[in-house]
């Protein structure tokens, strides 16, 4: 899923200042399970943004609104009625979410609630970790099963780099070491030798440095 | 008279139902356990007029869902320091695990009164808040 962190609320104030009618936007799907964007963090920042302007001595009318999606025209629509009365919309969404509705709302203000800030995992209850880079090139057969690229400090793709301390990242010591884990993993699956295949320098046309990046799916296309 | 909202955790403290003070306007609120209250619903005790929110849990190790007084505790901590963010100050929110020796939940609202002396009241609230009203649309 899509992790996100919900922006300080001094900044989200500063940032809705200039408007008198907002509409909070929560996204039910990734940020609602990281806690950042789903129906209580937007009934909570209706609240407090409320809060926030009457201790200024001004009232401002907020309302909140969940839907299951803002990356997607179907749900997307589901807010026009709610976005139509206001005079912004504050996202909760990522960053696809808030461009989603920008783009369908042209003549709306569309402003970003939370960072947007790394496609992860939930680990436990409440520590999401990052796991991937959204590279174009997915080669976690080779390394069966965890990637260098996303968590390798150094994203080495050919062993480790020397710095592993009693399997922690010597960038830090609250991250597994990925090549330990790399190792542990294929020792356990009997797939060692396949870590002695080199790999060569690898081009990256295939992630966000070969520019903006679409998906095309012909067969869906009508 | 000061206005306090005090949300309970009806298997941790007995004897809130009963509580009758004349020191404070306490509405109180009852909770099947402490982890149920919710940051939005705390804040809406704000909104509706409360000088104070207090939260009473049970002891830590003695929930009977097993930890359900400690999230209370982590997020009341969290939403104290939005409440100072925000201007509103975090200590009028209060948390309580334990019932004071003596006069037990009219103690700790002594207690509240006492930190409210230091805050003042409400600054946010206007004649004719009608507080029934926003405490309901706290359950959306």
């Amino acid at each position: 899923m899509i992790v996100a962190e919900q922006k300080p609320i001094v900044e989200i104030k500063e940032m809705v200042a200039p408007y008198r009618r907002l509409l909070v936007l929560g996204c039910g799907t990734c940020v609602k399970t990281c806690f950042a964007g789903g129906e209580d963090e937007v009934a909570t920042l209706v609240s407090a943004l409320r809060l926030a302007f009457k201790v200024d001595g001004i009232d401002i009318e907020a309302e909140g609104l969940t839907v299951e999606r803002q990356c997607e025209d179907e749900f997307i629509l589901e807010a026009a009625e709610g976005i139509a009365r206001n005079d912004a919309v504050l996202s909760l969404a990522c960053g696809a979410g808030v461009q989603a509705i920008a783009r369908r709302f042209y003549q709306t203000p569309v402003l970003p609630g939370v960072n947007t800030t790394f496609i992860g995992v939930l680990e436990k209850q409440g520590l999401f970790t990052e796991e991937c880079l959204g590279c174009g090139n997915c080669e976690l057969a080779i390394f069966n099963g965890i990637c260098p690229i996303a968590r390798c400090s150094k994203k080495l793709l050919n062993g480790p780099c020397g710095g592993s301390r009693d399997g922690k990242c010597e960038i830090d010591p609250e991250t597994d070491c990925a090549w330990q884990l790399i190792y542990e993993r294929s020792k356990a699956l009997g797939k060692l030798d396949s870590l002695k295949t080199y790999r060569p320098a690898r081009s990256w046309q295939a992630s966000s440095a070969g520019g903006p990046r679409r998906l095309v799916r012909e067969d869906h296309i009508i | 008279m000061p206005k306090l909202t005090l949300f309970y955790c009806i298997n941790g403290i007995a004897g809130v139902s009963d509580l009758a003070v004349d020191i404070a306007d306490v509405r109180t609120v009852k909770l099947p356990c402490s982890s149920m209250i919710k940051d939005f619903i705390l804040l809406r005790a704000f909104e509706a007029g409360s000088d104070a929110v207090i939260v009473l849990t049970c002891p830590e190790g003695q929930c009977q869902h097993a930890d359900g007084n400690i999230r209370a505790r982590k997020r009341v901590e969290r939403l104290k320091m939005m409440l100072d963010s925000i201007g509103l100050d975090g200590r009028r929110l209060m948390l309580f695990n334990t019932l004071p020796e003596g006069d037990g939940i009219t103690e700790i609202v002594k207690q509240a009164l006492s930190e409210l002396e230091d805050l003042g009241p409400n600054p946010l609230v206007t004649p004719g808040h009608n507080s029934a009203r926003l405490i309901q649309g706290a359950s959306r």
